[in-house]
Formats: structure tokens, sequence, C-alpha cells
């Protein structure tokens, strides 16, 4: 069992949360009284910047795809808590709107980025919510790994 | 007034993003919600969904195929003593990293699905740990752990 000591940063940590071939760690650090999402290259040690997301504070509960492209986690927006999904790649940020004034509490990605559960408050309960990305988000799958393509089939 | 700026603040953040929409699986959030009085910690695998759903006043992790809608068994990992804090499912499904507490002491174990086997995972310097996550391999583990009062993530790597 290899072990890596915690506290490369000097500020106290928290929610980790790994992609999925394992080169990115986002946590949840205390940034001058906020708290804020950070993203680690778990390698190289080096911070990545996360334009899109320096406001809104307070961060909680981030989560990864499988090349962390995509980013989800809790913001807040004013008075509403929100999730959102930040793409890396070019940028955009997309929220998920919630009907009926249900907070979310915690969210969760899945790997290639196509479905999204989200932990949620509704009348004093919780709840968990599944949603399909399909249409949003393009699919953040393992370098290499093949594509479903039709059987070749012999020209006639 | 105040109000009426944050709402303008809130809608010219949502006219800067994208407007397509996530879908809500209507389903299977239906039979989320109708097996457990409350649910709560999800994790998603590639086709797995674990989470703490709470029956009978009581919290179990549970893993549920997605592509069925199916709860899998999980035998030797619910334990009558023991009350799960935080868990996270493996991409693949085979693994589950669960922070449980149990006799006053909070701890942090890995389950192997096809051993069937609770195995507990030391903290090195000790700690009392909290969130966990794992890759999709189930080989490499991120923990939060409280040590002298301040928050720390271990990564710690898993034959």
């Amino acid at each position: 069992m290899e072990r890596a000591s915690g506290g490369l940063l000097a500020t106290s940590q928290q929610d980790p949360a790994l992609s999925g071939n394992g080169k990115w760690l986002a946590v949840i650090s205390d940034l001058r009284g906020r708290q804020t999402v950070q993203l680690r290259n778990v390698i190289n040690g080096s911070i990545q910047a996360l334009p899109q997301l320096k406001r809104h504070q307070p961060h909680s509960s981030p989560s990864l795809s499988w090349n962390g492209r995509y980013i989800a986690l809790i913001t807040q927006h004013g008075r509403r808590r929100m999730a959102v999904i930040a793409d890396r790649l070019n940028g955009r940020l997309h929220p998920i709107q919630l009907p009926g004034g249900r907070d979310p509490i915690q969210v969760s990605l899945a790997p290639d980025a196509q479905t999204l559960a989200l932990q949620v408050t509704d009348q004093g309960l919780w709840r968990v919510e599944i949603f399909d990305l399909s249409d949003v988000l393009e699919i953040d799958r393992p370098a290499g790994q093949a594509l479903s393509t039709p059987p070749l089939t012999p020209a006639p | 007034m105040k109000m009426v700026s944050l709402s303008l603040g809130v809608l010219l953040f949502l006219a800067g993003c994208s407007s397509d929409r996530p879908r809500p699986r209507s389903e299977l959030n239906g039979l989320l919600r109708q097996s457990v009085s409350s649910r709560r910690d999800p994790s998603l695998g590639q086709i797995w969904l674990a989470s703490l759903g709470k029956r009978g006043g009581r919290e179990r992790i549970e893993l549920i195929d997605l592509r069925n809608r199916r709860p899998v068994p999980l035998p030797g990992l619910n334990r009558a003593d023991a009350q799960p804090i935080s868990l996270s499912v493996s991409g693949d499904g085979a693994r589950i990293a669960v922070v449980q507490q149990r006799d006053d002491r909070t701890e942090l174990f890995l389950y192997r699905r096809n051993a069937g086997a609770l195995q507990r995972i030391p903290l090195d310097p000790p700690g009392v740990p909290r969130s966990v996550s794992l890759d999709g391999s189930g080989r490499l583990l991120a923990v939060e752990v409280s040590r002298n009062g301040r928050w720390d993530v271990d990564l710690i790597r898993l034959p």
C-alpha cells in the first residue's frame, strides 16, 4: 500500500474527488476564508486554474469525469445553491436547474460524464435524483478506448 | 432592491451558460424514492449508483445496476453494529470505499465485490476519516482525514 501524505498545500483540504484515470484530484480549500475548489495534478502536484469557477463560493462536493475534462460541484448564487458542471476544454458552464425549490446538497458525475447523480433536500428529506447528460456533454472516455462501430461486412 | 439585484445576477449567470438541459431519469428516480425513506451520498460508477439508503431507521449501503435498475447483493458489507458515514464506488463497480463508525471508532474500509470481503485501511499517521473517493480502477483512493483539528487529504494506492 503506497501512500502520499496530504497537506501538500498549507491550507485545510476537504471533499476529495479523483478523476477516473487517477490523474486529477479536486479538493475544497479554505482560501482567504472562502471555500474554493482546487484541481491538482496528482503526478506532479501542480494546481490547475479553474477560471469559470473563481466566483460563487462557497464551493462544495466536487466530482470529476474520467480525464478530468468536466468538474461538477455545488456553488452559491445569491441565496441559491446551484449544481454546475464546468467544461475545462471549452470553458463553458452548465447549470443544473432543479424545479420545486429543492436545494442540491451533493453531486456525483459518472466517469464518462453522461450521467449525474444529485442529492437534494425535498420536504425535509434527502433524495437522490439521476439526470441523463447525453444531450449536454460529450463523452469523456478513457484514452485509447475503442469506439463502438458497426461490424465490417465484406464488399459484395 | 437587494433581492432584485440578486435575481438579476442569477439571470445574467444563467444567460451566460449553456441552454441544453439535463433530462431527469423519471422512472429510475421514482424507484429510488419508493424503496427508502431517505437516500444520500450518491456515487456513480460507469453503470453503477452507490448510495446510503435509510429503511426502518437504519442506513445501509446500496449498489444499483443502472441498466436494469436493480440493487445487487453486497454480502458482508452492511454490519448491524456499524453506521456508514460516506462511500465511493470505483468506475467498474468492483470496489466500494466506505467510512463507517462502530463502537465510537470511525474507520476506512475497502470492500471488494468479487471476494465479498471488507478490509480495513489503516491511516498513517492516525486520524479520523470522513469523505472518500476512488478512481475508476479502484486502485487509488483519496480520503479526507482530521488530524489535530485540521483537515488533510491522503492519497493511498491500493493493491
